[in-house]
């Protein structure tokens, strides 16, 4: 409109303000009281300033960090498979919803029940399941599998919005310049639809690494990093729990903004836009 | 992708590995908690034998009732603030930021807390709402309280307190998605007609976003009812909650009457959803 | 009656000070713009500096080539785009700040801006139902509108139900509704097809008419803003043209852009002076007293009752001619076929530089 601003815009910047500093209250808190000296406790004041509880993540045998190393590993070992998965079969049942076909609609319903029931009555039922065939849970095929349950049917809801705004005239173009079927997939629709597969593994990857009431009953021996962490929470008594806090978020901040980073650099080099309509 | 296959086959091949995990992984496992609410059970082993005993003790017991009074009371309230909270930001996001720029920094800003463990994140509440918490001693700074308030922590307000900071993004995504599909077109002529912003935002806007609404109050309802670990590790465990029980009842491997409770709570959770979803076609609402 | 207006592209001190001089004078122009320019950040400038005066109701064409800034010029009038400098008056009364409600214009979106969530009905209605008016009330009087446009049958669809000329007709009552002194229309007949954009122009014609208000009507048609143009201003990188009738822009061009722009001419040099000659006052015989040309026919087009014929000059110059049917038929020119292009001096129309 103008250059002039109703009052509104002003009371709604101050609400936005309020709102940020609602969420990060906790956060900062952590960050703040990770850096307190060696008397530092679980409150303010903080006492002391140093970053000896980080040093004490790190050295073997600290105080207050229980298995938290070989945690870290596990989860990021399950987080990256759990990520390709979700990638190469929720890319794939996405472009099949392009045609109808028998059986769409248990796709498209058993998604949406799965992402709606709560985590734990799947996690209850995958561990019931694996009872009543007397296997017992271990990470690599229960555990992956209960964290699937969660980050494939997102995985089909971000496909369904990167569908929706493509544009299938690129493809009928391809086709009648002699493309197969194959060719047009690796040459037009691959490109076009990468910054939304990153996202899809960027999902992926995310919410196996924090996914917890799925997973609980399913890992089988071993610990994961929300585990880890929960079991910790228990005996917490000393800021390591917060140093943990800090790194893991520093963690998370360093691979989602290289994910961004690669996918922008990505796009520029080949020039790609998805064009935004204008109204 | 087959060279020679029928287009509707590849669908159906492409679909297949998806369909079968949510088969073996979902369905199957529901299915299986279904029978296993009709199972005896003795100490730590489910007795296979036809037993109408766990679900005879939910509906004679008035547990089950204070427990689903208890849920529905969080969830009525979390659900109003989170709509308010996430309609107005939404609101500001896309209707008064102009720069496209700032707008992504600022959605950015609103994910970024999300990046922190949710544990780590349950644990920061204590340095804020604990007796010798921020908050606390900024009340008492400013001279609003004498004495440290003790229910800011451990308590059903700090219950919903996390509930609201963490579903909010929930209630405000689904929002600004609709929002971001009304035509600037129509708000300038709804300015033209010499509407003023509030008229605007009842008259125009509020009745556009509602598939955005619809599918916020899911996201919202479903994450609240199916939660057992904040409520518990939030409240002190003073507060109980039917998920809470029910993870209760597991860890005591209990798991018959566990496995009853699941299915009523699936089977209420699926009606509400399933009505909901009759108000809101999903597939346009994600399609641009 | 005889339409006077009045057109300078220079800053006008006389314009903007004091009030006009008699009352009669004072409402003989329904829209006024003083030297109005809009400039965007980073030093772009959609509009430069135009000065407008639009009789009172008069059906008004802007028309111009994409980006010319005639849709911002229209938005500046009707508050949906902020003025950098200059002044708008609207029934004297200078709008420059006014928000859009307060202007007493109305407009009409280019995509009809239909409410999708209302009927047609109640998206006539919704000015009324803003300002309180009842229920019973404001359905009745959108009715009256609705029938004007004859869509009184349609009423209670949904915008998603109806055609694009459907909408349009919604969004012109909905439009009239709020009774404007002054109706924006941005490309109102762009999204139509041809027929149908014949026939709403015949019928946005026949409103302004009976209403008696004025119509500001932005266009990239020349045929169109021909067909329906009180006043025609044509607009060029954000500077007016020329403004006059019709007939006065197609006869008498003011420079070489408009001459182009409008087509149907040629647009000659000679001597280091410009000229413009009409195409259809082109003849291809091959001897005659006159002004002459010798040319190669590229292309030859017919389009019923005209047949054009596009040549190529000797000095690289594209020429088009316009033949009525039967003289073409008569003797019909091949295409490669080199021919004379002859005119009469008296036709030749003299350009300023554009």
């Amino acid at each position: 409109m103008g250059k002039r601003r109703p009052v509104s815009y002003y009371l709604l910047s101050l609400f936005f303000a309020a709102f940020l500093l609602f969420l990060y209250g906790p956060m900062i808190c952590v960050y703040l009281l990770s850096f307190q000296g060696p008397e530092g406790g679980m409150s303010f004041p903080m006492r002391g300033f140093s970053t000896v509880w980080f040093e004490t993540l790190f050295k073997p045998g600290g105080r207050g960090v229980g298995d938290i190393h070989n945690s870290f590993f596990r989860s990021m070992r399950m987080a990256a498979i759990v990520a390709v998965l979700t990638m190469l079969i929720g890319v794939a049942a996405g472009m099949s919803f392009r045609r109808r076909y028998p059986g769409a609609n248990f796709v498209f319903y058993s998604a949406i029940t799965s992402m709606v029931v709560p985590g734990i009555l799947v996690g209850f039922g995958i561990s019931l399941a694996l009872n009543v065939l007397g296997l017992r849970p271990d990470w690599w095929y229960s555990g992956i599998g209960a964290q699937l349950t969660w980050s494939l049917p997102f995985a089909l809801l971000i496909m369904f919005i990167i569908m929706g705004r493509f544009d299938r005239s690129y493809e009928e173009a391809a086709t009648d310049l002699g493309a197969t079927s194959r060719q047009r997939f690796q040459y037009v629709i691959l490109p076009l639809i990468l910054p939304g597969i990153i996202g899809i593994m960027m999902a992926g990857f995310t919410s196996s690494y924090e996914e917890a009431a799925r997973g609980a009953l399913n890992i089988g021996t071993g610990n994961t990093m929300p585990m880890e962490l929960t079991a910790l929470l228990g005996a917490a008594t000393t800021p390591v729990m917060f140093a943990i806090g800090t790194l893991t978020t520093l963690f998370m901040f360093v691979t989602v903004i290289g994910t961004l980073l690669i996918t922008m650099s990505l796009a520029r080099r080949r020039q790609l836009r998805l064009v935004a309509q204008p109204a | 992708m087959a060279v020679g296959v029928s287009p509707r086959t590849a669908s159906w091949l492409q679909a297949t590995p998806f369909a079968l995990i949510m088969t073996a992984l979902v369905i199957v496992p529901l299915g299986i908690i279904v029978v296993v609410s009709f199972m005896d059970y003795g100490f730590a082993e489910i007795i296979p034998e036809f037993f109408i005993g766990n679900w005879t003790d939910i509906f004679k017991s008035t547990l089950t009732l204070d427990l689903y009074e208890t849920v529905l009371r969080h969830i009525v309230i979390v659900w109003a603030i989170t709509l308010v909270l996430g309609f107005t930001v939404a609101y500001y996001l896309l209707f008064h930021v102009r720069s496209n720029f700032w707008r992504a920094i600022f959605l950015t800003a609103c994910v970024v807390p999300f990046w922190t463990s949710g544990v780590v994140r349950s644990v920061s509440w204590v340095p804020l709402l604990g007796r010798e918490g921020l908050v606390n001693q900024a009340l008492m700074g400013m001279g609003f309280i004498q004495q440290p308030i003790s229910w800011l922590l451990y308590s059903e307000f700090s219950v919903l307190l996390v509930y609201v900071n963490m579903l909010t993004l929930a209630m405000l995504g689904p929002i600004a998605n609709s929002m971001a599909k009304i035509s600037p077109s129509v708000i300038q002529a709804a300015r033209d007609q010499g509407a003023t912003e509030w008229q605007t935002i009842v008259e125009v806007i509020i009745p556009l976003i509602k598939p955005g609404i619809v599918v916020g109050t899911i996201f919202v309802v479903t994450a609240v009812m199916g939660d057992g670990f904040i409520v518990k590790s939030m409240s002190g465990n003073q507060v109980n909650t039917p998920a809470g029980a029910i993870m209760n009842e597991i860890n005591a491997l209990q798991y018959p009457p566990a496995a009853a409770k699941s299915v009523l709570m699936l089977v209420i959770v699926l009606l509400f959803v399933g009505t909901l979803l009759r108000f809101v076609d999903i597939r346009k609402e994600l399609a641009r | 009656m005889k339409i006077d207006v009045d057109f300078n592209s220079k800053k006008v001190a006389a314009d903007t000070d004091g009030p006009a001089a008699s009352p009669e004078a004072a409402m003989k122009y329904d829209v006024e713009m003083v030297s109005v320019s809009k400039v965007y950040d980073g030093g772009a400038k959609a509009v430069d500096e135009i000065s407008l005066r639009i009789p009172k109701a008069s059906y008004c064409c802007l028309l111009g080539p994409s980006g010319c800034g005639k849709t911002t010029t229209l938005r500046m009038m009707a508050g949906h785009e902020t003025v950098s400098d200059g002044d708008i008056l609207i029934h004297n009364r200078n709008i420059t700040d006014a928000p859009p409600a307060e202007r007493g214009t109305s407009m009409m979106f280019q995509s009809y801006a239909l409410f999708p969530h209302l009927s047609a009905l109640d998206n006539v209605a919704f000015s009324l139902k803003l300002k309180g008016v009842k229920k019973a009330e404001r359905h009745a009087q959108a009715m009256e509108y609705l029938t004007l446009v004859q869509m009184e049958a349609l009423a209670h669809r949904m915008p998603g139900q109806l055609s694009g000329g459907q909408q349009q007709r919604v969004a012109l009552a909905r439009s009239l509704i709020t009774r404007p002194k002054v109706l924006l229309l941005d490309e109102p007949l762009s999204a139509l097809d041809p027929f149908l954009r014949v026939m709403m122009r015949t019928e946005l014609k026949r409103i302004q008419t009976e209403l008696g208000i004025t119509f500001v009507h932005v266009t990239h048609s020349q045929e169109e803003a021909l067909a329906l143009s009180d006043v025609m201003v044509v607009m060029n990188g954000g500077k007016i043209m020329q403004a006059g009738t019709a007939r006065e822009v197609f006869e008498t061009p003011g420079n070489s852009f408009v001459a182009k722009f409008i087509g149907g001419h040629n647009v000659i040099e000679r001597d280091g002076k410009t000229f413009s000659i009409r195409a259809d006052k082109c003849r291809l015989i091959e001897s005659a007293g006159g002004q002459q040309m010798v040319a190669t026919v590229t292309t030859v087009e017919y389009q019923g009752s005209q047949v054009r014929i596009n040549l190529r000059s000797d000095s690289g110059q594209d020429l088009t001619t316009l033949l009525s049917d039967t003289r073409y038929f008569d003797d019909p020119p091949k295409r490669g076929e080199r021919v004379i292009m002859s005119w009469l001096a008296e036709d030749e129309w003299p350009l300023a530089a554009a």
